[in-house]
């Protein structure tokens, strides 16, 4: 089953814990929060494409999915030629200065190996960003709207109170 | 010898929501930090940006690790390296001497929040061996108002109830307190989920739209320390309209009359002239505290450090005596302390009218307990406080000063005065982690032990109490703040007071002395990693809701006391016409001791910048970016403009992590001394070429 870390932007206060926390694990941060003038703040990181651009461009098969889904690097492979970054429409892969091979998020690999979660996910103090199934974080969201909608009973008031919302 | 991998469980060092994680330690040395989801702790594994950063300073090269001696002339920084026995000796010899010839009112000692509740109690027993009450720490400059305050209204200061009834709120106010910045796990954890998934409603009173303001229903923005009026305009309209809870009031307060007549003149029209807020914006605010039903009112520094502190925390205290809030389940009425122990320490006993367990000083029968437990008397005289301390220097009476683990000499207010009274003070001791501005005047610096490389207690703002474990070696000869301040003792001829071999014995000692903390034994604490919520009288009980049956007032009712207006300690006249106001970055802390030295955190947040409204940038042709000299009547910084809508017209802000104390004013509040710390006059102007 794929898992992926989604990003709840109503949740994020942009507080830079994930960024920090990446940067522990890796040595640079993989994830970055973008602060806009309304207040608003979106922590961005690689979406791990069903489709990745990444994967497909590249010369050398160096990205591939683990059994997560994640979209991983062998740095043993990479060539540093830049083609995944070039395709990525977020430009996520970015160039390492010192080894000259492509650097991208891999949701943590080696914590995942531990049972543990990714570290900016561990991080999060407000839980903007959680990591799972799409089904389970999908369901979890709105499973609440879904169980008032069950519970009233009356759907003029709850679609009121969710367009409100 | 193969690598050892440890997981050491230990409080967070930075804010007071009282965080655990774990370091991961490979023979000692501190390798990387794991979060705890494996324990049922406050923060549920989750933390911030400094939290998750914790223990990037630890290991920087700047840590001291042996006893200097300054060559130099003071605040330049020289020193050279001497021994233990050598530094303990000179001050021992010297504190002996000042003593003798100027007598024990001439030595003043400073504690810390960032130290161990242990380590402040046997600072503060150390004092008054020497027979001064000259003992004090930064709680004078962040919380004092608030204890004062809630004191003469409540009985006690601490925060009501456990984080969980917030959750359960249906209204929370925020006054002069951004929690997303201050205290982030805090707000996601608590305060955000009660607004988003259980719709509480959320007032915020602050000048600046903060990230908190962000999820604000409604947002009060005063300009600085006029919060006074906005806070009795509400007493007014609950009062006026009956909102307030009869038979509460009846049965657990008293002075309503009074009350009553005197925020009479007080309505929400008369506080729009004052603060600037629409009067009906008040009045919304107002009705909607009232009728929620429970609600949560946290306060910080945006109430307390201003000279008018004490009488706004009064007010907004009353505000929930009068809406009945007290002693019940989804409701929280606190002011949130800055530091991991601000709360702690003050419980020893480090205050200059204060014996151990915060009984004032003329609390006879405790101090007949307390010096029979010792061995030795408890001076008469009250000391001084913080920033008097400054003008005692200066007057001359106080001739020698011994710091452990703070930093006078950028948290104070109106810093070029109190660099002058560093430059002239007879003798001078900083104990701490670096070389702090303060360190720099100091005739003898201690390298001292960092919060991971011991053990140690602390107490939260959530009156947890919670031990924290030695997880790093300290790097040198540097030494846990206890130790330093055993070998100094013995040196002094106290030894036979001070028989401590391990953090252990002096908490079982505090078990003795503070009645409210007997339960929160070494064994308790180290079985517990939550803690126990004081008072805790025995191993077996913790409180973790206060006022449920009376308050700690000598009747146990709420004292409504009468409060008058008063305008904060400066405010803009046609010289200086903007109101200046300091902020927190998420990534800093404090005067930055630790934050600037960390990597992640001095690269995210590397400067400071001074917000200043679209409007009145336009007026004074000001742009983004561009440098503008911010200047009062003490001093002047150049700053970097962030021009902005967030922040009201006529105020401008700047973060006070970096030189914000040259710039503010040390106006003292009547009753708890605090300096007039959030508010100055200023005026703008922006620098060519």
């Amino acid at each position: 089953m794929s898992k992926k870390i989604f990003i709840d932007f109503k949740r994020c206060i942009a507080c830079k814990a994930c960024e920090v926390a990446c940067e522990m694990e890796h040595g640079e941060a993989r994830i970055r929060v973008f602060e806009f003038p309304d207040l608003t703040s979106v922590a961005f990181n690689c979406r791990h494409c069903e489709k990745a651009p990444c994967m497909e461009v590249c010369p050398v098969n160096a990205l591939s999915k683990d059994d997560d889904g994640a979209v991983v690097l062998d740095p043993l492979k990479c060539i540093g030629c830049l083609m995944c970054g070039l395709a990525c429409p977020f430009g996520i892969p970015k160039i390492d200065e010192y080894n000259k091979i492509m650097d991208k998020c891999d949701l943590c690999a080696h914590r995942r190996a531990e049972g543990k979660l990714p570290a900016c996910v561990s991080a999060c103090p407000t839980e903007a960003l959680k990591y799972g199934d799409i089904n389970d974080v999908l369901w979890a969201r709105e499973g609440k709207i879904v169980a008032e909608l069950k519970d009233i009973g009356d759907r003029t008031n709850v679609l009121e109170a969710y367009l409100i919302r | 010898m193969g690598m050892a991998e440890k997981r050491i469980s230990v409080v967070c060092p930075w804010c007071s929501v009282g965080c655990r994680f774990y370091i991961v330690n490979v023979n000692g040395y501190p390798k990387k930090i794991e979060f705890d989801y494996d324990h049922d702790i406050r923060n549920h594994g989750k933390l911030c940006p400094k939290g998750v950063a914790a223990f990037q300073h630890l290991r920087h090269p700047d840590r001291l690790k042996k006893p200097l001696k300054r060559v130099g002339e003071r605040g330049e920084g020289k020193f050279k390296e001497i021994s233990w026995e050598e530094a303990i000796k000179e001050i021992a010899q010297k504190l002996s001497e000042i003593k003798e010839k100027y007598g024990s009112e001439a030595l003043a000692f400073l504690g810390s929040e960032r130290c161990s509740i242990e380590e402040n109690y046997v600072l503060q027993k150390l004092a008054r061996a020497l027979g001064t009450n000259n003992i004090e720490y930064v709680c004078r400059m962040c919380q004092s108002t608030a204890v004062a305050g809630k004191g003469m209204v409540l009985g006690h200061p601490g925060l009501t109830n456990p984080f969980e009834d917030i959750l359960k709120a249906k209204v929370i106010v925020l006054w002069g307190y951004n929690p997303a910045a201050t205290n982030p796990v805090f707000f996601g954890q608590y305060i955000e989920k009660a607004i988003l998934d259980n719709n509480a409603t959320l007032i915020v009173v602050d000048p600046r739209k903060t990230k908190t303001a962000k999820y604000a229903d409604i947002h009060l923005q005063p300009y600085p320390g006029t919060d006074l009026a906005i806070a009795l305009a509400m007493l007014n309209v609950i009062i006026t309209e009956e909102l307030y809870d009869k038979d509460f009031v009846a049965e657990r307060a008293e002075g309503l009359e009074e009350l009553a007549k005197t925020v009479e003149k007080y309505t929400p029209e008369w506080a729009e002239k004052v603060s600037g807020v629409p009067a009906e914006l008040i009045r919304k605010a107002a009705i909607t505290f009232a009728t929620a039903g429970t609600a949560a009112l946290l306060t910080n520094e945006g109430v307390n450090q201003h000279a008018n502190g004490t009488r706004t925390v009064m007010a907004i205290t009353e505000m929930m005596v009068l809406c009945g809030y007290f002693g019940k389940e989804g409701v929280m009425s606190g002011a949130i302390p800055g530091a991991h122990n601000g709360m702690g320490a003050g419980l020893m006993g480090i205050g200059p009218h204060e014996l151990p367990g915060r009984f004032p000083l003329h609390a006879e029968e405790h101090k007949r307990r307390i010096e029979e437990a010792w061995g030795f008397k408890i001076p008469e005289k009250p000391g001084i406080t913080y920033v008097e301390m400054i003008d005692a220097i200066l007057e001359g009476k106080l001739k020698a000063l011994y710091v452990m683990g703070t930093n006078p000499a950028k948290a104070l207010p109106n810093l070029k005065k109190a660099e002058e009274a560093f430059k002239n003070i007879e003798f001078l001791v900083v104990q701490d982690i670096f070389l702090t501005e303060t360190a720099k005047y100091a005739d003898i610096v201690l390298p001292a032990a960092a919060w991971f490389e011991k053990d140690g207690t602390a107490i939260s703002f959530e009156r947890r109490v919670q031990r924290s474990f030695k997880a790093a070696d300290a790097p040198g000869e540097a030494k846990p703040d206890w130790e330093i301040l055993v070998m100094l003792a013995k040196e002094l001829g106290f030894g036979e007071y001070f028989n401590y071999s391990d953090a252990d014995d002096i908490l079982r000692e505090i078990n003795r002395i503070i009645p409210p903390l007997a339960g929160a034994t070494p064994e308790r604490l180290k079985k517990n990693l939550k803690g126990c919520m004081i008072p805790c009288p025995d191993e077996n009980t913790e409180v973790p809701r206060l006022f449920v049956q009376g308050f700690l007032t000598p009747n146990g009712k709420a004292q409504l006391i009468p409060v008058e207006y008063k305008e904060p300690g400066e405010v803009p006249d046609e010289e200086y016409p903007f109101w200046l106001t300091n902020y927190r970055f998420v990534g800093h802390f404090h005067t930055g001791t630790m934050s600037h030295r960390s990597k992640s955190l001095s690269k995210r947040w590397p400067e400071e910048y001074i917000e200043i409204n679209e409007n009145d940038a336009k007026r004074l042709g000001i742009k983004d970016g561009d440098l503008v000299r911010v200047e009062t009547r003490r001093a002047a910084l150049v700053l970097r403009a962030k021009v902005t809508p967030h922040i009201r017209e006529g105020v401008v802000a700047a973060p006070w992590h970096w030189d914000f104390n040259y710039l503010t004013t040390d106006v003292l509040d009547e009753y708890a001394k605090m300096p007039e710390l959030k508010t100055a006059a200023c005026r703008i102007s922006k620098v060519e070429g």
